[in-house]
């Protein structure tokens, strides 16, 4: 496997996907960013935190903070699946894969070119959002803002960006290019590959809201379960991805 | 520079290709012509290390195509059944990404020198998407060669093409020939294959015949010599010669069969002058490889 044509393939998706017209960019840019810019909005909606008491700060910061919580357990799982599942749906439509797979270009590096092609993106989309967010909220709200967010998010918070952002990420894109080179048509890979998502961001809703700002571990224990997923379907798109197979299977 | 040994390829119980032996030497045009589903595709694919072969063996460009497909893949270039080019990209951007898959030292100099070669230049910039059928399949063309291939294979270059468009390409080609390159070349169009190849492969799962397009129709027809006269004459006494094979008259022509036309024609035509024929005309009767093809595909009970 060489570096070179990984990298070479991941730059052709981002060019492809993202002149492949409006449909990427809101689903991996504009949304995020703007139900970011809606909580934040929220968040300067309340007023003066100066005049509220300790007590009724921390309430408020807890109930504040959770639904941008929420967003960045879901732009992992949500962004790969629309370029994952391009990545693969249009090479199938153009029947670019024949010409593609006469090069030196090995099966294995078309699919990690593909699978980091949306993989990054979505976990670089997703800290960039929360470093946008936890940026405004230090320059443009009072400093104990944060300091309360911090006592009450801070190991949640790295859990998620640390490690479940990855590891989903990792997953939904997986799910989608397996999902993506069975199926012959988009639509219906995109309603399959909703239901390989949701069953992962309810979970992590769920203990979000019943359990989680006590014990961050419970999220860790949810990333170990979707890392176990990760591998299973590295094993199964390992046979999806021969030369043989893509050339005589895919439809 | 091709060698193919027993090729076979099974795609489930259906034979697609079946035991094809095949040579072909290093600047050679060869023509490889068959019905739908004959399985010409298939063996491209095989010979270009796409698909393994069921059984038997290939070495393209002296490299063993079982062993060492990834190494085939590099020294060949394939024009593949469609196009399969990237729409929305550039045509600059579509070939610029083949040349890096290549890791070609110098991507931007092949480009341009292909583009302006197909007269695509000007139009580099623009998403392939806006091409016409045969600007797209020039810009394919261009990308199986970007990294100068000693072996092309070319799967139905001109279908869909317009004439005009279609006679670009074949003199394409037909340049690429002179510079010594070899040239596989899958097509349906007999005239093209009469044109282009130095020598045409029958196949129909497995390979009906071999040889060059001359070959080939002198060995089902034998050579057929034409003679246009003034008026007819009657041939009720035979010719009295050993060598006539065969003599139609049909009016003010005869169509006459010889095994060696150069020799035996001076001594026909004397003998025919004799019998008080004025003789307009004395032509040699060139068939079409259409009706060479149509003849040898009928006779192959599948
Ligand atoms: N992936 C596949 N799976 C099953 N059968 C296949 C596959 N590819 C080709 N075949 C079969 O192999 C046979 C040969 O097909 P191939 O495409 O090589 O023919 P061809 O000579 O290129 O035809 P055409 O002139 O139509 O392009 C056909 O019967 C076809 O159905
Ligand atoms: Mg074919």
């Amino acid at each position: 496997m060489t570096l070179k044509r990984v990298r070479v393939l991941m730059m052709k998706e981002w060019r492809e996907a993202f002149k492949g017209g409006k449909t990427i960019w809101i689903g991996t840019v504009a949304v995020p960013f703007i139900l970011l810019g809606v909580s934040l909005f929220q968040l300067f909606q309340f007023g003066d935190f100066d005049r509220v008491n300790p007590e009724e700060l921390s309430r408020v910061v807890g109930a504040l903070f959770l639904v941008p919580l929420l967003y960045f357990l879901m732009f992992p799982l949500v962004i790969p699946h629309s370029i994952a599942i391009y990545a693969i749906m249009s090479e199938k439509e153009q029947k670019s894969l024949e010409p593609l797979l006469a090069t030196p270009l090995r099966t294995e590096e078309l699919f990690v070119g593909k699978a980091l092609a949306s993989i990054l993106p979505a976990v670089g989309i997703t800290w960039m959002a929360f470093a946008l967010f936890v940026g405004v909220v230090w320059f443009l709200l009072p400093p104990m803002v944060l300091e309360v967010a911090w006592q009450q998010f801070g190991a949640i918070w790295l859990m998620a960006l640390g490690l479940f952002a990855p590891l989903a990420a990792a997953f939904m894109t997986f799910a989608s290019m397996t999902i993506a080179t069975r199926v012959s048509d988009l639509r219906t890979a995109q309603l399959l590959s909703s239901f390989a998502m949701l069953p992962v961001l309810l979970s992590a809703f769920f203990l979000v809201f019943q359990h989680l700002l006590g014990r961050p571990m419970l999220l860790g224990l949810l990333a170990l379960g979707i890392f176990v997923l990760d591998l299973g379907l590295v094993w199964l798109n390992v046979k999806l991805f021969g030369r043989e197979e893509i050339l005589t299977r895919w439809r | 520079m091709i060698i193919a040994e027993h090729l076979t390829r099974r795609f489930g119980d259906r034979v697609a290709v079946e035991n094809l032996s095949l040579e072909i030497a290093e600047g050679e045009v060869f023509g490889f012509l068959g019905p739908n589903g004959a399985g010409k595709t298939t063996t491209v694919r095989m010979l270009a290390g796409l698909l393994a072969p069921t059984a038997g063996r290939a070495i393209v460009a002296g490299v063993d195509v079982c062993a060492e497909p990834q190494r085939v893949r590099l020294l060949v270039g394939i024009l593949t059944e469609h196009p399969g080019l990237y729409e929305k990209l550039s045509a600059w951007h579509n070939l610029k990404f083949y040349g890096d898959l290549y890791n070609l030292p110098n991507p931007e100099a092949q480009i341009e020198k292909y583009l302006n070669l197909l007269g695509l230049w000007e139009r580099r910039f623009e998403p392939v998407g806006t091409f016409s059928k045969g600007m797209k399949q020039k810009l394919a063309i261009a990308r199986a060669l970007l990294h100068e291939p000693k072996v092309l294979f070319l799967d139905e270059p001109t279908s869909g093409l317009d004439p005009e468009s279609a006679k670009t390409v074949r003199d394409f080609i037909a340049q690429l020939a002179s510079e010594k390159r070899t040239i596989f070349l899958c097509t349906h169009n007999l005239y093209e294959a009469e044109q282009l190849c130095t020598r045409i492969g029958l196949i129909k799962q497995r390979l009906i015949k071999v040889g060059s397009p001359q070959q080939l129709k002198r060995e089902l027809y034998g050579r057929q010599i034409v003679i246009d006269l003034k008026e007819p004459i009657s041939l009720s006494e035979d010719l009295q010669l050993p060598f006539v094979r065969n003599v139609q008259a049909n009016g003010t022509r005869l169509l006459i069969q010889l095994d060696d036309p150069e020799a035996q024609n001076p001594v026909l035509i004397k003998r025919l002058v004799e019998l008080g024929a004025q003789i307009q005309f004395v032509r040699e009767h060139d068939r079409s490889l259409e009706e060479v093809y149509l003849e040898l595909i009928s006779e192959e009970k599948p």
